[in-house]
This record gives C-alpha cells, sequence and structure tokens, in this order.
C-alpha cells in the first residue's frame, strides 16, 4: 500500500493519499473539530461513456444514452433491500449523482460513520440486476426525464450543447430519452459495471470527523480484488466548429432565457485544469459584476442580475457559457463578440487581474470550511490525477500573460452557439 | 466542538448574537429585520434588501462596491427576503475570509462589517428617494422575478397552492408580493418605508465566527444609534384555521408532468413530535410516502413532505403523470391512514430519529446553518441549542406519533396540470 501525506503550506491544510493494493485511490481528510462527514465512492462513468471496449470484449461497443445513470439508479437496489432503508439504521443522509463524467455514490453523517463506509463500499461492489427490476425502473426515470423536459435552465443549457456538438455525447441529456432508456436490459448493465465499476476505475473520498486507521481497516476488509479489465473509452471525432449556431425552443417561461457558448479545443489531465482557472480569468475580467460590459449591459436593461458565466469542460470538451435572462438575448451575443474583439486588440484590464485573483483565492478558502466541498474536491483531483491544492496553488500562481493568452485560445468567435427559451406567446392560441 | 452562544441588546427591538466556534476560517454577518406581511407591503419590502446589497453612500454603484468586495478576498455582501409564517424576514448577508488567511494580514472583517453597515443605514439617496436608475433597474428585477415564478412548475404550484391553504391569512401572501403592487413602487416611497422599516421592525443580527468581535459589534451598534427607534413590537404566526370544507383546485399549464400539493392541517402543539411524524410519514428516503408512493408503485417521481410548525401545516408535495393523479391522492390518504392506526414499526421510527439527529448534530458545522437555526429559534421565543431538541426528540413515544397524526385533517389539494389535460 502506498501511503502520502499531501501538505500545503499556503493553507496549513493537510490530508492522506493512498493507493490501495485493489488499484482503489483513497484521498482521507480530517477536519479537526467537525461534527459531520462525507464520504464519495465514484467511478469515472458518466453520460458521455457510450463508447468502449475491455479485454474481454476487444472490440468496440456502443450502448443505449442514459445507461449510466440507469446503472445508478439500479445500484442502489440490493438483492434484498434498498439501500436507503440499510443507511436507515445509521442515521446517514445518503445519495448518489450520475454527471457527464462521473458517478458518484454519497452519505453525510454524523454518527456511525464506519457502519456508513461499510454500506457505501459493499453495496457499490455489489450489483444485483434482474429483468424485472430494470423493466420497473423504467416508470421512475421516464418520470424523471418528463420533469426535466418542462425545467427551462435545464432545456436552454442542453439546447446549446446540441447546437456546439456534432457527435460528441455530451449533447445527450444524462438521464437519456424515453425511448434510449427502453433498450437498456440487464446483460447491458451488468456489462458496463464490470466495465467501469473496476477499483482502477474509481476513487474514494472522505472529509470531516475521521480517523484514517479506521477507514483504511474498513477498506481492506472490504474492497474486494479483481482483474483490471482494461478499459478503454473512445469517442468519434469532434470538429472545431459549431453544428447549428442558434437553437430556439418555446416553453411557458416570462421572460427569454439564453446560453451563449464559445467552443474551444479540450485539454486533458493538469493542462485542463490550468486552461478552466486561465478561462475562470477570463470570464471574470471580461464580464463579471464589476467589469464595464456588464454594467453597460445591465445599465441599458439588456442584461439581469441573473446573468453569469462558466467553464464547462470534461473529457473531449471544453465551452465557456454565458447565460442569464434578457428580452433580447441575441443582443447580448453581438455585444460580448464585439467586448471580446476589443479585448483581443486592446488588451485586458490589467489592474482587476490582481482583485479578480484575491476574490477567487478566497472562495477556494471559504470551501475549506465545508466537509462536503473537500471531499468533493478531492474526488475531482482523484479522478483527474492531480492533487486536491493543484487548484488553490494554479490560482495563487496565475500570472496576467497567461489569462491574457488564454483569451486568444479559447474565445474563437467563429465558433458560437446561442440557445434561446422563447416565452409562449398565448395569444397566438 | 460546541458553538459558543451570546446574544446581547444593542437597541430598542435590536439584538447581537455571535455564534462562536474556533474553526470557522470565515466571518459571516446576517441582519434581519422582521416585519408582519401584509400584502399593501410584501412587494416593496421584497424589493429593498436588493436595493440596499448593491451600493451605499459610499460606495454608490455595484460597480464600486463589488471592486471593493473583491479586494477584500471577494466578501460577499447579499440581500435576501423569506417568509417565516405570517411574517417577513428581509437580510442582508455578509461574509469573508478570517483576516489570518489573507496574503498580508489584513483586517478585513471589520472593513466588510463597515460597508455593511453602511449598506443598510446610508445608502444612496438622491432628493426624497432611492438613487433612480439603480432602483429602476432593481424594482424592472423584482417585476422580473415575480413574473418568472411560472418557471419553476414545482415551485410555482407551491405558490398557487399556499394561497389556497392560507386563504385570507398572511401567510397566503407571496414572498415578493404581486405585479399590481410591485408596478406602483416608486424610489421615493420604497425609500419611506425602508425608513418605516430601519424604525419599526424587529431586527436581530447574527454573527458566526472562530472568535468573538467586539469591533463588528461597536460598527454595528453606532451604526444602530443613528435612527430614532420606535420598535412596534413582536412578530407571530397563528395556527392556520381548518376550512369548513376541503378546498380543491385544480388549474391548468403547459407542463409535461403534473404537480399536486396536499396541505393537512394541525393544531398539535408538539412541534418536535410533528417532526418525527412527519419524517416517518414522508420527510425521508425510507418514509412511507417515498417507499410506497413512489418506490413500491411507481405514481411519482417526487413525493415528500414538509412541516410548517410556525402554521401548523403538513404538505405533501408531488410530481405526478396527469392519469395518476387520483391514485396518487388516494395512495397519500392510505399511508397518512396507516400513520394513524399505528401501522409502522419501531424501527421506522427510531430511524427517521437517528435522520433527524442527524441532521441536527450537523447544524453547528455551517455558518448558515448554526445562523439560521437560531433565528428560527428566536422567532418563537427559544434560544435551544440542535442539544436540546435531540434530547426531547429521545422522549417522543410510539403513541405520541399517532396523536400527532390524527391530529391532521386535510384542508386543500391543490393540482397544476397540463393543459391538454384537463378534462
Amino acid at each position: 500500500m502506498e501511503k502520502k501525506i499531501v501538505r500545503n503550506e499556503r493553507t496549513g491544510e493537510q490530508y492522506t493519499y493512498v493507493k490501495h493494493p485493489t488499484g482503489l485511490d483513497i484521498f482521507i481528510w480530517k477536519m479537526e473539530g467537525y461534527s459531520t462527514t462525507h464520504a464519495l465512492f465514484g467511478t469515472k462513468y458518466g453520460s458521455i461513456n457510450t463508447k468502449f471496449r475491455t479485454n474481454n470484449e476487444p472490440d468496440f461497443i456502443t450502448v443505449p444514452n442514459g445507461i449510466a445513470h440507469y446503472l445508478e439508479h439500479k445500484l442502489f437496489e440490493n438483492e434484498d433491500c434498498d439501500v436507503f432503508s440499510l443507511y436507515a439504521k445509521t442515521g446517514a443522509s445518503a445519495n448518489a449523482y450520475t454527471s457527464f463524467d462521473k458517478t458518484c455514490y454519497l452519505f453525510s453523517c454524523t454518527d456511525n460513520v464506519y457502519d456508513s463506509l461499510e454500506i457505501l463500499l459493499s453495496f457499490v461492489q455489489d450489483p444485483y440486476f434482474t429483468e424485472e427490476t430494470v423493466r420497473k425502473e423504467q416508470g421512475i426515470i421516464g418520470q424523471e426525464i418528463r420533469m426535466y423536459d418542462d425545467n427551462a435552465g435545464w432545456r436552454v443549457f442542453f439546447n446549446m450543447l446540441q447546437g456546439m456538438y456534432h457527435e460528441h455525447p455530451v449533447k445527450i441529456d444524462i438521464a437519456g430519452t424515453v425511448e434510449s432508456i427502453a433498450q437498456i436490459n440487464a446483460d447491458l448493465l451488468y456489462k458496463c459495471y464490470y466495465a467501469f465499476y473496476n477499483l482502477n476505475n474509481m476513487v474514494l473520498s472522505i472529509a470531516g470527523n475521521v480517523d484514517e486507521d479506521k477507514v483504511l481497516e474498513l477498506c481492506d476488509k472490504l474492497l474486494k480484488n479483481n482483474d483490471n479489465p482494461g478499459l478503454e473509452t473512445a469517442f468519434e471525432p469532434e470538429p472545431d466548429t459549431v453544428c447549428q449556431q442558434e437553437v430556439v425552443q418555446k416553453l411557458e417561461i416570462a421572460i427569454p432565457m439564453f446560453n451563449i457558448g464559445f467552443k474551444a479545443k479540450p485539454e486533458s489531465g493538469r493542462e485542463a485544469v490550468r486552461a478552466e482557472i486561465e478561462t475562470n480569468f477570463v470570464l471574470s475580467l471580461l464580464a463579471d459584476e464589476s467589469s464595464v460590459f456588464y454594467k453597460k449591459l445591465y445599465d441599458e436593461g439588456i442584461i439581469n442580475s441573473s446573468f453569469s458565466s462558466e467553464v464547462f469542460r470534461g473529457d473531449g470538451y471544453f465551452c465557456s457559457i454565458f447565460g442569464g435572462e434578457s428580452r433580447d438575448p441575441r443582443l447580448v451575443k453581438d455585444k460580448l463578440i464585439e467586448e471580446i474583439q476589443r479585448c483581443k486588440k486592446e488588451g485586458l484590464d490589467k489592474e482587476r487581474f490582481d482583485i479578480i485573483k484575491k476574490s477567487y483565492y478566497g472562495a477556494l478558502i471559504r470551501d475549506l470550511n465545508d466537509a462536503e466541498a473537500i471531499a468533493t474536491t478531492m474526488i475531482n483531483a482523484g479522478m483527474e490525477k492531480i492533487s486536491a491544492f493543484d487548484v488553490i496553488e494554479t490560482v495563487a500562481n496565475v500570472t496576467f500573460e497567461d489569462v491574457s493568452k488564454r483569451l486568444e485560445k479559447q474565445f474563437n468567435t467563429e465558433n458560437v452557439t446561442i440557445s434561446i427559451i422563447e416565452p409562449i406567446d398565448n395569444k397566438e392560441e | 466542538m460546541a458553538v459558543i452562544y451570546n446574544r446581547e441588546k444593542i437597541g430598542e427591538g435590536i439584538n447581537f448574537t455571535s455564534l462562536i466556534n474556533k474553526r470557522q476560517k470565515t466571518n459571516t454577518i446576517m441582519i434581519h429585520l422582521l416585519t408582519p406581511l401584509s400584502s399593501e407591503t410584501a412587494s416593496v419590502n421584497a424589493l429593498i434588501p436588493y436595493v440596499l446589497c448593491g451600493s451605499s453612500r459610499e460606495y454608490p454603484t455595484i460597480t464600486i462596491l463589488n471592486k471593493k468586495l473583491s479586494e477584500l478576498y471577494g466578501a460577499v455582501i447579499k440581500g435576501s427576503v423569506s417568509k417565516m409564517g405570517d411574517s417577513q424576514a428581509l437580510s442582508l448577508m455578509a461574509g469573508c475570509i478570517n483576516n489570518r488567511y489573507t496574503f498580508n494580514n489584513e483586517k478585513i472583517t471589520e472593513e466588510m462589517t463597515k460597508i455593511l453597515a453602511g449598506c443598510l443605514v446610508d445608502p444612496n439617496i438622491s432628493g426624497n428617494g432611492f438613487e433612480s436608475k439603480d432602483f429602476e433597474l432593481k424594482k424592472q428585477e423584482l417585476l422580473d422575478d415575480i413574473d418568472a415564478e411560472i418557471n419553476d412548475k414545482r415551485a410555482y404550484a407551491f405558490k398557487r397552492a399556499n394561497m389556497n391553504i392560507f386563504r385570507n391569512e398572511p401567510a397566503s401572501i407571496s414572498i415578493k408580493g404581486d405585479r399590481e403592487h410591485a408596478e406602483n413602487i416608486t424610489a421615493v416611497s420604497a425609500y419611506e418605508q425602508y425608513k418605516e422599516l430601519l424604525k419599526t421592525s424587529q431586527i436581530e443580527i447574527f454573527f458566526v465566527g472562530a472568535e468573538y468581535s467586539n469591533s463588528c459589534k461597536d460598527i454595528l451598534s453606532e451604526a444602530f444609534a443613528k435612527i430614532d427607534r420606535s420598535y412596534s413590537g413582536d412578530n407571530h404566526s397563528d395556527i392556520s384555521p381548518l376550512k369548513d370544507e376541503i378546498c380543491r383546485v385544480t388549474e391548468a399549464h403547459d407542463v409535461a408532468q403534473s404537480k399536486m400539493v396536499m396541505a393537512f392541517k394541525t393544531d398539535h402543539n408538539n412541534i418536535i413530535t410533528m417532526k418525527l411524524m412527519n419524517a416517518v410519514f414522508g420527510a425521508t428516503p425510507i418514509s412511507k410516502l417515498f417507499m410506497n408512493v413512489r418506490e413500491k408503485l411507481s405514481l411519482c417521481y417526487y413525493c415528500s413532505s414538509g412541516f410548517n410548525e410556525k402554521k401548523g401545516v403538513l404538505y405533501v408535495d408531488s410530481g405526478v403523470e396527469h392519469s395518476n393523479i387520483e391514485k396518487a391522492e388516494n395512495e397519500i390518504i392510505n399511508q397518512l391512514e396507516a400513520m394513524k392506526n399505528g401501522d409502522f414499526s419501531d424501527e421506522e421510527i427510531e430511524n427517521a430519529r437517528l435522520a433527524i439527529i442527524n441532521s441536527w448534530k450537523g447544524v453547528g458545522d455551517g455558518a448558515r446553518s448554526i445562523a439560521d437555526w437560531y433565528f428560527n429559534q428566536c422567532y418563537s421565543g427559544r434560544s435551544d441549542p440542535p442539544e436540546k431538541n435531540i434530547e426531547n426528540i429521545m422522549k417522543v413515544t410510539r403513541n405520541d406519533i399517532i396523536e400527532a397524526a390524527k391530529s391532521l385533517r386535510l384542508d386543500t389539494v391543490y393540482v397544476l396540470t397540463g393543459k391538454g389535460d384537463t378534462e
């Protein structure tokens, strides 16, 4: 067992990293004086991983959309009971989520930490599906998909991804569609399970009121030694250009909502983290609440305080998104492109760079108050094969020159998609 | 590690509560102005915190204010408005990292407190009202927010349900008021109402940090000392009366999934017993509603209950296919009958009890959660720490839970459904 203490001088914080003989990466962060413990057990398997091969299946296979999320729902069911009813005996609050590139099972508790951890490690390693239990889930997941159909914030985002990407499966809803989930059966679920839920592809992360030795003792007892299946994932080649420049849908809302995305070339590992941080600086400099651009559009009533921006990235995709409500979303897009071109020519605001750095750093320090935030940071770091302190250190060391280069590189004003949700005009009916 | 609680009066109807915990890496200040809900003032009251947190006389625009806050390591000042039973709480929240985490040991907490005090008692005024340009933008946002309530169908259904559940009570008023009143607000009328609130509302301040801060208390005491107070008295909520007949309302909108809100009323006076009953019935993923209505029968994507202790109302909130509405309603009633008949195991009680205790034990870990806990306590005239509630919930028996369930009467069924779905 490889074990090391990872310490950060800047904050005085530390955690323990362990490479378990089974292949699992384990992160443990003891938070002195806290009552809460937050634990995450996750696999690097999300909605985008629909094409893969293993040693047993040397040819690439493509599985139905939404299967990672479906699997998450089904793992929550043991052979003889629901996993919630196991946690009920420890008092832990448990949940699970599937994102584009990961599936995580989690609990948060104040007592009976090790009993809860035993439940977590056991059920995730113990799949049980039959054709009947798989079929039953279709009703519940169908309802979940329908619920998101009504959610304008969700629709505006996915419509933008659909416009932006030609091939990459990030354009598909995480839960899939009513049609795609109808193709899912027990055999497919097992196939995906054994490919992605191998401990070499997984991370365990625990933060809070926790004893390291007890955690490792449980891991030794419960982690199963399986062969590494030699998992390999693949994506269809994705062009640099966007698929559609504009996508419009009508829903029952009050003010039009928009997402404007700038598509960029994805990077991986540490480089992707650096790209995300530097791009976040660019977004703040361009259009945060203190920017000249924001004030101008806000004062003219073109945007309101719902306006915000973020970096969205993962395996094979990277884009910067501006979103909010506006009575004229296309004008917001034109103004944004104008502002980006102006900044490329005249340069970004150097004076504000130092202020933004302090502000970004402050937000990361605030996260250190919270067991959930820490556990999440560690599992993300584990899946990217970086240190949990890499983000804080990168932010502290970023230079204005790095950020200026990033503006050139990451904001091609040709590769833009705007997604708009317009209110239904009831008078037309 | 326990939180050290200390509450002191710093003015007429103004209290400063400090919640100290060594491991806090941030300092947080919440200032709440509590006032009775009324349809005349709900909208203007909802607007005021947002106007205040965007500027002050010293930092007259959002750009200047934000620049200053960013220099303080991304300190934040936020306004919000919330409903507590029949009262409305207007809140300003400020937060920053502890001075010891700054690059050069800067005193940012004191600076942030001064800025917050400025936003609250020394706003950006022109003539007899708030500075009009910024005010008009904030007003437009309030109107947009009121219009946008329909975007989130679950919240919208809940709002519409409340209007029926609390008919003729202050609690029926939407937290942001209504469009008609909002449209008529002017920079001058809002400023007048603001002055009235500073004068008459109950003001509760919470400071959460690693150590007690005399300087923050002094900055705030000094700021409030300039105000000529005539505190109008306490805020309270009344238990909602049961209607003579069950109120049934169905409304049609463009939705794919229908929403149903059922309300049961009670005059049971033991809140902790009601909370435990609610947890067994529908508030956890092992509750009767989740296990039966969602899991066993696949009738809903979500179906859960919540208890409004200030109004004595238990809600059941669900998302259902239109064709299943009646089935879902019947099944929810069946599950409540099961509770009344004592048809639940000791294990279900202990599991629910454990889940609640687990969440109460974690309250002290978050700045926001501990401040909200004591704000709720002081609204009800108490100052019990979470540990005290834990002690009390340990004493609740099976019979207590059955009695609590028996006290519930169906009052309202509200359904939001698709346009093609209404018969």
